[in-house]
Formats: structure tokens, sequence, C-alpha cells
């Protein structure tokens, strides 16, 4: 991504802000994901999202790899979460009108980060 | 249908939860559809406080006596969703039952894009913090290399226009042996001392009004009357070289590496300004500079060269001797003064 990033591209947080919103909202209704969020408080929960959506369209915040992974760690994430969570993601980013190039470069900057958030299967 | 029935099935559907409770009991004689879907209030088995938690009947209580009204927000937890609910209640009297109207708004869109705002404007926030610091840190590097003036007027204009000043004098020193020196010793611990020198060369600067134009490895250039114009130029880098050399030699008693330096002064014009368009370095030329570099070379270690012309000025108030004609490589065979350090009352001036 050269100049412009993504967050850029779709009209900074005024549009943003609708995906946040509707990735939020489906990731409540799901089954398989909203569990993680049964005992999280909607502030965080809405704070989340935003900065989660907004990082991965290189907007104003940004995580490292650490700081993703103690996040997460204390949760017990698998493959089909994270899985689920893409598809999700996907959904959302197209309905949003996003182009679909667009929406394979933000699921490849998800997808980069999949290490930090599985958690590993231990093998006995 | 009637009217009757029009209204209830409105009051029914719309998108605003209604109920109408017992004052006494507070259980419900009617709730509507949204009110159900809310809250799963079920008429006739529970009442308000089974389905409202945290509801506080007293405050309600006490409210609806003084007022017949009460507001007040309440979370409620619907599957994993916070709903954030604004209630109104409502004394009201039919005949002699005593009645509460209840109406709630689901606010909980508004709360969600409260908290998004938070989140968005705190992310931007710390990255306007961050980008000033970045900002600050590059005015302070370019500060480094170039007079505050010519700083405003590059940051003001995008552009240096190259600016003549004349007269200034400039203070030209070199260090005896520094190639010997980096080669002999640690060169880190060479260059950290250098270092060190050169902040202290600035201090002293400062005090007579001398701006540091460059330091070229061992090399250091300052020089008096440039930005601002100054009627002592002469004497403000004369004042200057005693104290850079009484500072080495400060210096040279309590340190293993001894540092010996010539000098040269000398007066005349310069041009000031920034060069290069990549990388900008803000320099002066002119024979002043070329002068003091030369006359930096007739000095023996320790020691300062001084143009015959600053050593007119230089002469009420400082030790000065001559070391007669000397000939200069691009310049006229001319009279070449020493000054000395004579320990005199030369208290430093204030900076203008």
């Amino acid at each position: 991504m050269s100049g412009q990033t993504l967050f850029e591209k779709y009209g900074g947080f005024s549009k943003v802000s609708k995906i946040v919103l509707a990735f939020y909202d489906t990731l409540l209704d799901s089954d398989e994901i909203g569990p993680f969020f049964d005992e999280v408080d909607m502030t965080k929960m809405v704070d989340h999202q935003t900065k989660f959506i907004a990082s991965l369209l290189g907007g104003p915040a940004a995580y490292t790899d650490k700081q993703l992974h103690q996040l997460h760690r204390h949760l017990d994430i698998q493959t089909p979460h994270f899985d689920e969570l893409k598809i999700i993601l996907r959904n959302t980013l197209s309905e949003h009108g996003v182009e679909p190039d667009d929406v394979e470069l933000v699921l490849q900057e998800f997808e980069n980060r999949r290490g930090q958030i599985v958690r590993e299967i231990n093998v006995d | 249908m009637s009217i009757e029935a029009i209204n209830e099935q409105l009051l029914r559907a719309i998108g605003v939860g209604v109920a109408l409770l017992d004052r006494s009991s507070l259980g419900f004689h009617f709730c509507n559809d949204t009110f159900e879907e809310w809250f799963g209030a079920q008429i006739g088995t529970n009442t308000l406080p089974d389905v409202f938690e945290g509801l506080d009947a007293e405050a309600l209580d006490t409210s609806l006596n003084d007022s017949g009204r009460y507001t007040a927000e309440f979370k409620h937890r619907k599957k994993r969703r916070t709903m954030v609910i604004a209630v109104d209640f409502t004394a009201a009297d039919e005949g002699d039952q005593k009645l509460v109207v209840l109406v709630c708004q689901n606010i909980t869109r508004i709360r969600e894009l409260e908290s998004m705002i938070d989140s968005y404007s705190m992310m931007v926030e710390r990255n306007t913090r961050e980008i000033k610091r970045e900002k600050e840190q590059v005015e302070k590097l370019l500060l480094n290399i170039m007079p505050r003036s010519v700083y405003e007027e590059f940051k003001a204009f995008g552009v240096v226009t190259p600016q003549l000043y004349d007269p200034v004098s400039v203070l030209m020193l070199d260090f005896v042996g520094f190639t010997d020196m980096v080669a002999s010793a640690d060169p880190s611990v060479t260059v950290t001392e250098l270092n060190d020198i050169y902040s202290a060369f600035d201090r002293i600067g400062e005090q007579f009004g001398c701006e540091r134009i460059k330091t070229i490895g061992d090399a250091y250039i300052t020089v008096a009357g440039l930005p601002d114009p100054m009627p002592d130029h002469a004497k403000a880098v004369a004042n200057t070289a005693i104290r850079f050399i009484r500072y080495l030699e400060r210096r040279n008693t309590s340190h293993p590496h001894k540092w010996h330096c010539r000098i040269g002064l000398a007066s005349g014009a310069v041009v000031g300004s920034v060069v290069g368009i990549q990388k900008y370095v803000y320099d002066i030329f002119g024979p002043a500079v070329n002068l003091a570099t030369r006359l930096q070379e007739f000095s023996e270690p320790m020691q300062i060269s001084v143009q015959d012309e600053v050593s007119v000025s230089l002469r009420e108030e400082f030790e000065i001797d001559s070391l007669g004609e000397r000939d200069i490589r691009g310049f006229s065979k001319q009279e070449v003064w020493r000054l000395h350090d004579s320990k005199k009352d030369m208290a430093p001036k204030q900076p203008k």
C-alpha cells in the first residue's frame, strides 16, 4: 500500500464506522464467535472492534504481534473460530462496498496474524 | 376495527417499549410487543423488579410521589448484547386504580456509537501527540544545522534566500594531530570526547553571541554578527577563541587525551544559505571563511592568529603582537597578529 491507506480510500472514519458497527453486530449474533464476548463489557467490545478494523485498514491504530499475542493469550481460540471470523470479515467488507482486491488484501493482513491469535494445539 | 383496537395495535407495534403497571405491586397490566421482546415480561407472572435488574424501587416510589415522574437508564443483558434502555415512569390514575405508565427507549446504538467515537478519538489523539513529538524532533534537528531566523524563513516559504552578512567575524578552529589521535586511540572514545568539546564550544560561543555554523570532522567554525548584525563581532570571536583555549587547557589537566588546537580569526563579508535539496546544510561562503582557515594554519598549537583588520578592533582591549607580514595563499601579503590571553577582566557579556 503506497500513499493512501484503505482507511482513507474508503472514506475515513465516517464510512469505516459503519463497517465497524456491522461487524460488531454480526459477531455478537454469531454462535461460533459470540460466546467469546459473553462477559465482555459493551464499551470494551466496541473499542476492540474499532481498533481491529482501523488497524486492518491502515487507520490510526496499530498492534504489534506481541500485543496481539498478549491480548488473546487467555482465550481458547481454535482454528475454526479464526476461520469463522475471517468469513464474517469477508462478508462485512464486501457488503460495505470494499472492492474484492482490497478485501483479499485485508484478509491477507488478518491471516498474517493467525499465529498470534490461535492457540497452538498441544501434541501429547 | 374500533378506534380502541387500532390504538392498541399501534401501541403494540411501535419500536418503543410500553407497559402499564400497578402502582403498589409493580405488576404488569399491559406491555406491548417490543417490551416483551426486550425484557421477556409476562403479564400476571412477573413484576417490574423481576425484569429490571438494579431498579431502585424506593427512588421510583419517592419520585412518583413528589413529581409524578421518574427517569433512569438501565443496562439490560439480552443474550450477550448489552442493551441500554432509557426508562420514563409517569404516575396515572384510572378511577380508583393507581397506575404507572412506563415508556422505554432503546438507546443502545447511541451508546455504542459514543463508545466508538471515544475509542477512535483516543487513537487519533494519541497519534496527534506522536506527530507533534516528531515535529518537535525535526525542528530541533533543523535548528542544529541552521540559525532560527533561517529556519523560520525555510518553514514559511520552503526555500531560503542566500543572504549577505557584512561585516561578520569568523572563528576557525582545527585540532592538532587529530588524525593520529583517531588512529592511536579508540575512535569511539575520541568522537565522544570531540562531542563533549564541541558542546562546550557551543555553550561558550553562545555566551558571546556566536552562531556555530558547522563542524567538519575536527574543524569547528563559528561566526559573530550572523544572522543579526553585531557591532562587536571581532571582540566576540576573540573572547570566544580565548575561552576555547582556556577550556581545553583546563580539560587537558584532568583527561588522558590532550587536545591542542589552532585558531584563526578573520572579518569580512559572508553569504549564508541552505545548500542542497535533499540533504540540507546551512553553510556560509566568503573570503572571511577562507582567510580564517588560512590564518589558523599560522597558529602554533593553542594559539590564535588574527587578521590585521580584526587586530584593529582588538587593540584596545586585548593583548596582541605582530607576527609580521605573511604570504597567505589566495590573499595578498598582509600582516598577521597573535592574540594572547591576558587574563585581564574579560567577564562574559550577557548574550544579546
